[in-house]
């Protein structure tokens, strides 16, 4: 059967060639770009006039203090996010696992925020946590004094503003890593559950000894990708706090955009944007690392 | 995003919506191809970019574009207004200068002319307006926009900065304001709010719920410049030293003291207490002096910003038009510049939309109002003690540096801390720049 | 008892979870002097009711133009995007071809490759081509630079080499070409996964901030996200009509998602390469 096989080879540009023209133009050759930029001083509104700073940029960044708060501030906001929106989906996937059709719907409640966009959702959310001033406040500030807890200046509390970024971008992607934990659990074959029923483990045995070995991979996969959307935080700063306050909540991509068009600075931007990348790739190389292949 | 997938595919076969997206996809077409036709070839089209600006601002540059077309229609010559929300601005004319995508002419604020200048995109504007006309503006205008002794951009109004307030509620509260021409002390202010807050008002209103940074800069640097600091040394580059000196501590304080003692909100809800009855006072400018006296009528009054000793400051400098050195129609262009700026077309319908100061002494003619409260003091102070922001390359650094700086103290940060963290932020940045060859030093 | 107390706390956990946009939803309908009133009962059950935030958020924020071109955008990656991205991925599943191996594994490389690391000089890309100028050019180049994805040809691929290979052995039999198996045999195949593309696409894209920020500039080119963030910050600031524009900005994707929801099966989980 291999002769189709062949004459189908000579189709094989065409069906390529669309996608790789796009890639190369506007993915591959922006990347070799902004690699050649960064080795320069270039200035956003003049570029030509560039000189050769080799890793005057790569040192300068790493020196910043700058840029190493905005690192971590993302890296917080990572720290903040990531464990408590997997557990949290992981429990809900499992909460929501029943096979009763009625249930369906708890699952479309948990999942609708994520449909939300971001922006619509970071303007909410800085209403939503408007101070309490004399007689008016947001609906969170609202529901504390409800409870007879003290209000707060969330997005004005040095020590506070990360944490309500988090806690609310934990809320808007929490339901999609429920589905996806829910599709792992529905893949668990009926009769590792059985064993281990007649092994005589309890639920929360059956979890930690059977559920979360088998879905290991999901769950790694899940961290990870859920890592790197972290670390490209940029809107909810962007509108919510403007990076403040006392540069607490300035995320990475934030700082290579105002870089960009506020310092003007192309070269060292661009530096910032590669270093960007690297990290990127190390934690994608971690993932692969921890996830075991099915040589299925 | 990933949907990790089994081996085995359910054979839920879908209806195609093959149909739905070609419908979508011609739609499309339809409407990419039906805009942006090129203009006939006759015509001479200058691209105007200008600032968003409050309402009434914008439907008089809509109306001033739309007479200029009239005017000239006869030579061929067509502005093309395009309106820009005011808190990106930077943002944009730098995209767009890097877009190559700039317009013939636009409008910048004051303070951002001589980064462009810096960049080489601005061209010198001198040709198109004879001596005898630039004597016609007002000194503080040709400095804004003078760089280096050539002229880069010009206004067709200046800016004022005042403290409104109701003299009813003041007079509830038992607190008398200063006499015709002068100013509250700081200690005379603060003395009026603590009054008023025990005669249950609040006091000041000091809009901390604008977006854009530089309202921080522009409202809030008279406190800096009358406590005898400045934002930045004369040479226009060292702010390390100069940004957190102590007079400067000294003076922000007072500031913070204003909200720590909540005589001002530090998150409004609403952005116009003061017409809505809720604030006796309102630290603004100009730009409210319309709205204020259509609400307040007679029980309106304004004075000078209060300062510390004896030199209180006001700001000025504001939104000015420049050409872009990529201006196709440099002729056409100029049109445009000198239809904006002149008195009677271009002066007096902004200005009578938005209460500002008339960029030319010409145009004073046609405001008799300028003679009676709130406009009188406008002049006044740019005539007198007006202090324009920094003209530095490095402005964009420094007004948002000092921006987050003063979000940060008015909501309680520790003034010295915070503000020589800002001030080596934004010295790191100004220090990458290579020291600039066309920015003179101030002349103050 | 015991089994409706599942039910009662669903019920409370879902009435919680959604707290934040059904108070959305509510204020928006509600004039600004009672969005921020103390005590729920203060800020849900005040019975004033208005669409003059509606009408206000249409007009400043132009949303009809700004629905307009965040649907054309959206339409026009999702439409396109899928036939460039399963030509691509059919070609490496199927069609073997020389050095097929080691260009796919540079495809897989770029999956990583975040667009906020490549947007300044994609940026500058987009200029040069001539996509920044004018309104149809930035269309297009709010369209062209998300066309051709790296993850959605892997992931198609994916979908591909799991289809069983007697269809395809039972259509050249028929006499099919190449392209007759992709278009006939292969691609209908495949639907689900193609539904799961195009709702991750809308999803993303639907949502884009910082791409249309910095291409986007004009008034006339600004998506749904972009104006409203603008009428977030510009003067004067009507809570009402932000929250107004907010819930407009979320109906269109809410109706499409709605309707493709029924064509996405999500099932089992195993990444693993065959």
């Amino acid at each position: 059967m291999t002769a189709w096989k062949k004459s189908y080879a000579r189709a094989a540009p065409w069906f390529l060639l669309p996608a790789l023209i796009l890639l190369s133009l506007f993915v591959v050759w922006p990347l070799v770009r902004a690699s050649l930029w960064s080795f320069t001083n270039a200035d956003l509104l003049n570029p030509a006039q560039k000189q050769w700073v080799g890793a005057g940029n790569y040192g300068g960044l790493l020196a910043d203090a700058q840029f190493r708060q905005a690192f971590g501030n993302t890296a917080l906001f990572a720290l903040l996010v990531v464990p408590i929106q997997v557990t949290l989906a992981f429990v809900l996937a499992l909460w929501v696992n029943r096979p009763e059709p009625a249930w369906r719907w708890l699952r479309v409640v948990f999942f609708v925020p994520t449909v939300v966009s971001m922006p619509v959702l970071a303007v909410l959310w800085t209403i939503l946590y408007q101070p309490a001033q004399r007689t008016e406040m947001g609906l969170i500030n609202v529901a504390l004094t409800t409870v007879g807890l003290p209000t707060r200046a969330w997005l004005h509390d040095p020590h506070w503003a990360l944490p309500a970024l988090a806690f609310m971008s934990l809320w808007q992607g929490v339901g999609l890593q429920m589905m996806i934990f829910l599709a792992g659990l529905q893949g668990v074959p009926a009769e590792l559950h059985e064993a281990s029923r007649i092994d005589g483990a309890n639920a929360f045995q059956r979890v930690v000894h059977v559920i979360i070995p088998a879905l290991r991979n999901t769950i790694v996969f899940v961290v990870t990708v859920t890592t790197i959307l972290a670390f490209r935080l940029f809107v909810q700063p962007y509108l919510m706090t403007h990076g403040g306050p006392a540069n607490r909540t300035r995320s990475l991509i934030q700082s290579i955009y105002e870089t960009t068009f506020l310092g003007q600075e192309l070269g060292r931007a661009c530096a910032a944007a590669i270093l960007f990348l690297a990290w990127v790739g190390l934690l994608t190389l971690l993932q692969r690392y921890f996830s075991r292949e099915d040589r299925a | 995003m990933w949907l990790p997938y089994s081996h085995h595919v359910p054979a839920a076969f879908l209806p195609r919506s093959g149909g739905a997206i070609t419908g979508i996809l011609l739609i499309a077409l339809v409407h990419l191809s039906g805009c942006d036709r090129p203009t006939p070839t006759s015509a001479r089209v200058v691209r105007v970019w200008c600032h968003q600006g409050q309402e009434a601002e914008n439907h008089a540059m809509r109306d001033i574009a739309a007479a200029f077309n009239s005017a000239y229609a006869a030579e061929g010559v067509r502005a093309e207004i395009v309106f820009f929300p005011d808190f990106q601005y930077t943002e944009k004319i730098a995209i767009a200068a890097a877009a190559r995508d700039l317009p013939d002419t636009f409008d910048l604020d004051g303070p951002l002319v001589a980064r462009l200048v810096d960049a080489g995109v601005l061209q010198a504007i001198d040709r198109w307006f004879t001596a005898a006309e630039q004597a016609d503006f007002l000194p503080s205008i040709l400095e804004q926009g003078t760089i280096n002794g050539h002229l880069f951009a010009l206004g067709s109004f200046d800016s004022a900065m005042v403290l409104y307030y109701d003299r009813a509620m003041l007079a509830q509260a038992g607190v008398t304001p200063p006499p015709n021409d002068s100013g509250w002390t700081w200690g005379e202010f603060i003395d009026a709010c603590r009054r008023l807050k025990a005669a249950g008002l609040e006091p000041v209103a000091m809009h901390l719920d604008e977006s854009a940074d530089e309202w921080y800069t522009y409202a809030f640097s008279p406190i800096i410049w009358s406590g005898g600091g400045d934002l930045i040394a004369p040479d226009q580059r060292r702010v390390q030293g100069v940004l957190a000196s102590q007079q400067n501590v000294r003076s922000l304080d007072a500031w913070q003291a204003v909200f720590r003692e909540k005589y001002a909100s530090t998150d409004p809800v609403d952005p116009n207490p003061f017409d809505h009855d809720k604030v006796a006072m309102d630290w603004s400018g100009h730009w409210m002096a319309r709205p204020h006296l259509a609400h307040k009528g007679e029980k309106l009054g304004a004075m000078p910003l209060p300062g510390f000793g004896t030199n209180p400051s006001a700001p000025c400098g504001s939104w000015c038009w420049g050409m872009a050195r990529t201006a196709r129609d440099p002729e056409a262009a100029a049109l445009w510049l000198k239809w904006v700026t002149d008195s009677r077309n271009g002066v007096e319908p902004i200005v009578r939309a938005n209460g500002a100061v008339p960029a030319r002494r010409s145009a004073f003619a046609a405001f008799p109002e300028y003679e009676r409260p709130p406009y009188n003091l406008f002049k006044r102070q740019l005539e007198t003690n007006a202090h324009p922001r920094p003209q530095t390359p490095g402005y964009a650094a420094l007004t948002r540096g000092f921006a987050a700086a003063l979000r940060d103290i008015a909501h309680g940060a520790e003034v010295p801390t915070r503000l020589q963290m800002t001030e080596k932020e934004i010295q790191a940045v100004i220090d990458r720049r290579p020291a600039s060859t066309t920015i003179a030093e101030a002349p103050r | 008892m015991k089994r409706l107390l599942p039910w009662v706390l669903s019920i409370a956990a879902a009435l919680l979870f959604l707290a934040p946009l059904l108070w959305m939803l509510r204020a928006s309908f509600s004039p600004e002097t009672q969005i921020f009133q103390p005590g729920f009962a203060g800020g849900i059950f005040h019975g004033s009711w208005t669409l003059q935030n509606y009408a206000d958020a249409w007009r400043r924020a132009a949303l009809g133009s700004a629905m307009l071109n965040s649907l054309l955008q959206v339409a026009g990656i999702v439409s396109v995007g899928l036939l460039i991205n399963t030509l691509a991925a059919y070609a490496f599943a199927r069609l073997e071809f020389p050095g097929r191996e080691l260009l796919f594994g540079v495809v897989v490389v770029l999956i990583i490759l975040p667009v906020e690391v490549i947007a300044v000089p994609l940026f500058f890309t987009a200029r040069d081509l001539g996509l920044t100028a004018g309104y149809g050019p930035a269309m297009a180049g709010l369209i062209a630079p998300f066309l051709a994805k790296a993850f959605n040809i892997y992931f198609l691929r994916q979908h591909f080499l799991t289809l069983p290979i007697e269809l395809e052995e039972a259509a050249v039999i028929d006499g099919a070409g190449a392209w007759q198996q992709f278009w006939n045999v292969a691609l209908p195949s495949i639907r689900p996964a193609l539904a799961t593309v195009v709702v991750l696409d809308l999803l993303t894209h639907w949502g884009d901030f910082l791409w249309p920020l910095m291409i986007s500039t004009r008034e006339e080119t600004r998506t749904v996200q972009i104006s409203l963030a603008n009428l977030f910050t510009q003067p004067p600031i009507q809570w009402g009509a932000i929250l107004a524009c907010a819930v407009m900005a979320t109906l269109p994707v809410l109706a499409l998602f709605r309707w493709l929801q029924r064509y996405i099966v999500i099932t089992d989980s195993r990444t693993g390469i065959k």
